[in-house]
């Protein structure tokens, strides 16, 4: 009973939340400076007739009053209408249908790959040396601070370019998957690394921790019985943000490696002032954080129950 | 040598066997290096895959809109009525003849026979109609093609393979307008289904085919089994072609693509970088094909309807600030050629005059004194009446190639020495167009591809400073001079080519002797391939590769 | 913190600001003087850090670039935290129904990816520096602002402050004798990767022409410039993208120091 309370609280909250986001861009939209229809079907350089215009208008209701408006609007967004994309021409769901499975996947693994890179890291911390720690926590931080576009044109040039061993642009098998991968995996495994790290010496000396030493486990036992578990926490607790700057980073690597997604619909229907599209992934990209959020939560549940409930 | 043997031959034979629609990289005389065994046979098979650099096309049908990118992929699946043969001289292609009334006032254009489109439809004068209803049909919104048959008044059909076309006045680019992947001839009956269909899967009698399009992704085009070649090639092996197919890819980023071509998971790229052209040059695994856009030539056009260069002494003065070439050259790495034209290079009719563009700062300083801007700011700017010598110039980043950009930048720097204050603007497309519609530009570069040089009065009559309902204007220079639309008016009417030749070089002058425009360079249109590629080089009319006689070597 | 590393770190927030204020005392020369004949120069005595496609020596730039890409980390950051702090404490110690409805508020401001909701905000203002600390600071302040309570959460729960509440201390005592120093301390980690991360975000806009105009030497806008050169000029990248990483390293590093020191006040 307890997680059907939780589960009925976690859905009605996605649904403030979305009704936030999407209340959010409605107004963004009516701020635009100009006419609204034009904006709608991609502003002033769009050479919209005067004919698509007044299609735009009826479509959205621009001759009523504003609150009908908005409920009009929400209406649609309810039945998963989120009209049709000004410059592709097609339903958006439809567009988003074909190119959010990309980016998740993308999004997905790359999430995996940083926390086993920053696990790896953490647990080799345990036994390195004061040089090799030194030399990690210097990687760890240098990782963090790369700027995704720099380090993919660098992955490329290195990989693809000079040594051939890995394709640039995804032909649909692993190898392909690989660069996008770490462009996006190394900066967050890094960053998720430092976080870890400190609370894991934290854990390592604690109470339990110790007496865990006492009753004549090892150190790497202890790592992985206790340590980790603490450790991981605050990491966990901003799995929702390592998704969300994943997704922000998807907009880059996707151009760069010429992958189709979310990244790079966003980034051409932003350019295209596709308003439908733009509405359409900002709340699909809503609707995927909270899903993650979501299972990040339950897990955190499952690690640490005392704390649950929040 | 070899290399350039190779090319002659590629030529040569092109000419002998009628092969048309050749615009060859060898007749510019730029170096084609191939790495083509000069033995090596035509052999079927293979998919090749094309990287493009451009923008996805959100419709394939070139009708719809009708830039570039759509003309670069449709020129595979899509013909048009002519083409033109390796002199430059225009030919029929889908049409067999064509013949224009004593008037101009009506053109006949007969089909030729036994030509299909790949639904099954078969080539007939209806499709003719058809074509130019559907260009002609605002709801197709077209606007390229729109104005290439905007003199076409009355389409009659005399019999299955004759069109009767009846114009609202002489108009000898007609045929010029006609051999444009913008205005290609589609399967009529294709052409009635909803647009969204005909956009994803435009029908034509083209050798390849569209299969499906993997939107983001790529444009799976195969080969056309039933392709007749309106103009056979004598002694080819297959009339169809030797490709199994084309993966249209579509790899935004210049670093990428070339990553891509080096490490051999792409086969040809478009858009080349000029630093990538030139390493290639030295390094022969790879192919290179410098194909200039036709029409205009790229250049800066100057607002001359707002101050400060509404006064000619302070255009020239902008003009002359400029080292044009050595920022041309250092960063084109010599694949562009400095332009003193309006037209394209590849237009005969264009005219150049070098003496009015050369770099002269003390001239550039006199005549901004002479304008009366003497005073200079705090900033070191020129001012006149406390007012800074300012000019915007909002620059296209779809348009503009990053070489483009830090030229822009350059002339900024150097115009700034004699006391301008250039504002670069860096817009998106649909920004850039606004900023332009709202008339909010001092300098602007605005490509501009045709067939002809009936571009010249698109950019340069009067009329095109009148705004369509959208905004959009061709002159951007607002140019407007009665004996200019005179002589661009009659220039486009007349049937005698010397006077035509007369008539637009005469145009040409009064343009560029108002420093309306400064002319950089031809539209750069370079393609890179590797070396497994075979016969690259054809092109249509507007300079688009085709790939029928392209072969992959095993 | 050691001595050492404090005469370290001050000599690091020295050296950079000294930069940002007075580039012409580390660069006498003009980061905007173009040279065609002299582009693509490689790193040498001449040019230390070589030159760009127009011949402009990237050592200049790289050191002028500094006074943009800090002051637009630096204000996003500020600005993104400050946010956070009003935000992150408010729903820690509101009543349940408050913290709620400011989760949902971080949540929605979350839930559209940091890139989006800049674009976003571009598309009101127009693009330029203004806009783009705005953006990158907005964007960052919902991450920050689930640190501050989840770290306040925890607290709460912590013996410290059961301990506290044992002794009867009153609320305003416990929030300045515990929350603050112990919040903090994550905080300024998170701060310091943010003004680095900031400064990145910032780059990302205007690597698609949104942020800095060129051709101001941005470490951002050097850097994209660079990328379309990158395998016939590497210096072109490699050094504003070395500023950046060093920038953002080292503010880290100075971060865990005082981190340290936070506690133990």
């Amino acid at each position: 009973m307890a997680y059907l309370g939780w589960a009925a609280r976690k859905i009605g909250g996605a649904l403030v939340v979305l009704w936030l986001v999407a209340t959010a861009i409605f107004i963004g939209i009516r701020m635009i400076p100009g006419d609204p229809a034009e904006a709608i079907m991609g502003g002033p350089g769009s050479q919209a007739s005067a004919e698509a215009l007044a299609a735009a208008r009826a479509e959205f209701g621009l001759d009523r009053p504003i609150g009908v408006q908005y409920l009009m609007y929400l209406g649609k967004l309810a039945q998963l209408d989120f009209g049709t994309s000004y410059s592709l021409k097609r339903p958006v769901t439809e567009v988003m249908g074909e190119v959010l499975p990309n980016t998740l996947w993308l999004a997905l693994v790359s999430l995996a790959a940083a926390w086993l890179l920053a696990l790896l890291f953490a647990a080799a911390s345990m036994r390195a040396s004061r040089l090799g720690s030194w030399l990690g926590s210097m990687f760890e931080i240098i990782a963090a601070a790369v700027p995704h576009f720099w380090l993919g044109s660098v992955l490329i040039m290195l990989f693809s370019s000079a040594l051939g061993w890995l394709p640039a642009v995804d032909n649909g098998t692993a190898a392909g998957l690989l660069l996008p991968v770490l462009t996006l995996a190394l900066p967050l495994a890094g960053f998720l690394t430092q976080l870890m790290r400190d609370s894991l010496a934290a854990a390592m000396g604690s109470q339990f921790a110790l007496a865990a030493r006492a009753r004549g486990e090892s150190r790497l036992m202890v790592f992985w019985r206790h340590g980790l578990r603490h450790a991981s926490l605050p990491a966990l607790n901003l799995t929702g943000w390592a998704f969300a700057s994943l997704l922000s980073g998807a907009v880059v690597v996707e151009a760069i490696f010429a992958r189709p997604g979310l990244g790079r619909s966003l980034l051409s229907a932003v350019l295209a002032r596709d308003i439908p599209m733009v509405t359409g992934i900002a709340l699909f990209s809503a609707l995927v954080y909270i899903l993650v959020m979501a299972v990040a939560e339950g897990i955190e549940k499952f690690i640490d129950p005392a704390g649950a409930g929040a | 040598m070899q290399k350039n043997q190779r090319a002659a031959r590629v030529l040569s034979s092109a000419l002998a066997l009628g092969l048309v629609s050749a615009v060859l990289a060898g007749c510019s005389g730029t170096d084609t290096p191939s790495t083509a065994d000069a033995t090596a046979a035509p052999s079927a098979g293979g998919t090749l895959v094309y990287a493009s650099g451009d923008a996805e096309p959100s419709c394939l049908d070139p009708h719809v809109g009708g830039n570039y990118p759509q003309a670069l992929v449709s020129s595979q699946y899509l013909e048009p009525l002519f083409t033109k043969d390796a002199e430059g001289k225009i030919i029929p292609w889908l049409a067999e003849s064509t013949e224009v009334s004593q008037d101009g006032l009506t053109r006949t254009i007969k089909l030729r026979e036994g030509i299909s489109f790949t639904d099954g439809t078969k080539l007939t004068s209806e499709a003719v109609k058809a074509n130019i209803e559907h260009l002609q049909d605002p709801k197709t919104a077209s606007s390229t093609g729109y104005l290439a048959v905007g003199k076409v008044k009355k389409i009659e059909l005399p019999d299955e393979l004759t069109a009767k076309l009846t114009l609202s006045a002489p108009d000898n680019a007609l045929l010029e307008s006609l051999s444009m992947p913008w205005t290609s001839i589609e399967s009529p009956k294709a052409l009635k289904r909803d647009q969204a269909a005909n956009c994803a899967a435009p029908v034509g009698t083209g050798p390849f085919k569209v299969e499906s399009w993997e939107h983001q992704k790529q444009v799976n085009l195969v080969r056309n089994e039933d392709y007749v070649a309106p103009v056979p090639e004598a002694g080819r092996s297959q009339q169809t072609a030797y490709l199994d197919g084309i993966t249209w890819r579509f790899i935004p980023e210049a670093a990428t693509r070339y990553a891509a071509l080096q490490s051999g998971e792409v086969d040809v790229i478009d858009n080349a970088q000029p630093d990538t052209i030139s390493s290639a040059a030295k390094d022969n695994a790879l192919g290179h094909l410098d194909a200039p856009r036709p029409g205009a030539s790229n250049r800066i056009e100057l607002n001359s309807a707002k101050a400060p260069f509404d006064n000619a002494k302070v255009r020239e003065a902008f003009i002359r600030s400029l080292d044009v070439n050595a920022g041309i050259s250092s960063l084109y790495f010599d694949t562009a050629k400095r332009s003193y034209s309006l037209l394209s290079s590849v237009e005969p009719l264009g005219i150049s005059d070098e003496a009015l563009f050369t770099t002269d700062v003390a001239k550039a300083n006199a005549l901004l004194d002479e304008a009366g801007w003497t005073e200079r700011d705090a900033a070191g700017y020129r001012a006149k009446d406390g007012k800074r010598l300012s000019v915007t110039f909002p620059v296209s980043t779809n348009q503009s190639v990053p070489a483009e950009q830090s030229l822009f930048q350059q002339f900024q720097a150097s115009a700034k020495a004699v006391g301008f204050e250039v504002k670069i603007e860096l817009l998106d497309l649909s920004s850039w167009y606004g900023a332009l519609a709202k008339h909010e530009y001092n300098l602007v570069s605005a490509p501009y591809t045709k067939v002809g040089p009936s571009v010249l009065r698109i950019l340069y009559h009067s009329d095109s400073t009148v705004p369509a309902p959208s905004g959009y204007f061709a002159n951007n220079a607002q140019v407007k001079n009665d004996q200019l639309d005179k002589l661009l008016t009659e220039a486009e009417q007349t049937s005698d080519e010397a006077q035509r030749a007369d008539l637009y070089a005469q145009a040409q002058k009064i343009v560029l002797e108002g420093y309306y425009v400064l002319p950089l360079y031809d539209q750069q249109n370079h393609f890179l391939y590797g070396k497994k590629v075979q016969g690259m080089g054809a092109t249509t009319t507007v300079s688009s590769p085709t790939y029928y006689d392209v072969f992959l070597a095993k | 913190m050691s001595r050492t590393a404090k005469i370290l770190s001050l000599a690091f927030i020295a050296f950079w600001l000294l930069t940002a204020l007075a580039p012409s005392l580390i660069a006498p020369g003009d980061p905007l003087a173009i040279n065609p004949a002299q582009a693509f120069q490689k790193p040498g005595l001449g040019h230390l850090f070589g030159t760009d496609e127009s011949g402009r020596d990237v050592y200049t730039r790289v050191v002028h670039g500094a006074r943009d890409s800090l002051f637009i980390g630096i204000a996003a950051t500020a600005l993104g935290m400050g946010l956070a702090i009003v935000l992150g404490t408010a729903a820690a110690l509101s009543p349940r129904w408050l913290d709620e409805a400011i989760l949902r508020v971080l949540e929605a401001l979350y839930a559209v990816p940091s890139l989006l909701m800049a674009l976003l905000i571009i598309a009101f203002t127009g693009p330029g520096v203004g806009p783009a600390i705005v953006a990158v600071g907005l964007s960052t302040a919902p991450g920050y602002a689930r640190l501050v309570r989840s770290q306040i959460r925890t607290l709460r729960r912590s013996e410290m402050l059961e301990a506290a509440t044992v002794l009867g201390r009153g609320p305003w005592a416990k929030v300045r004798n515990h929350l603050v120093p112990n919040a903090l301390k994550p905080l300024l980690a998170l701060v310091t990767l943010g003004i680095g991360q900031a400064v990145i975000w910032a780059a990302a806009l205007s690597f698609l022409g949104l942020g800095t105009p060129p051709p101001a030497p941005e470490w951002g806008a050097m850097l994209s410039a660079g990328r379309t050169y990158l395998h016939l000029a590497w210096w072109m990248s490699l050094f504003p993208g070395l500023a950046i990483v060093v920038v953002a390293a080292g503010a880290t590093l100075i971060g865990r120091a005082l981190g340290g020191k936070v506690k133990a006040l």
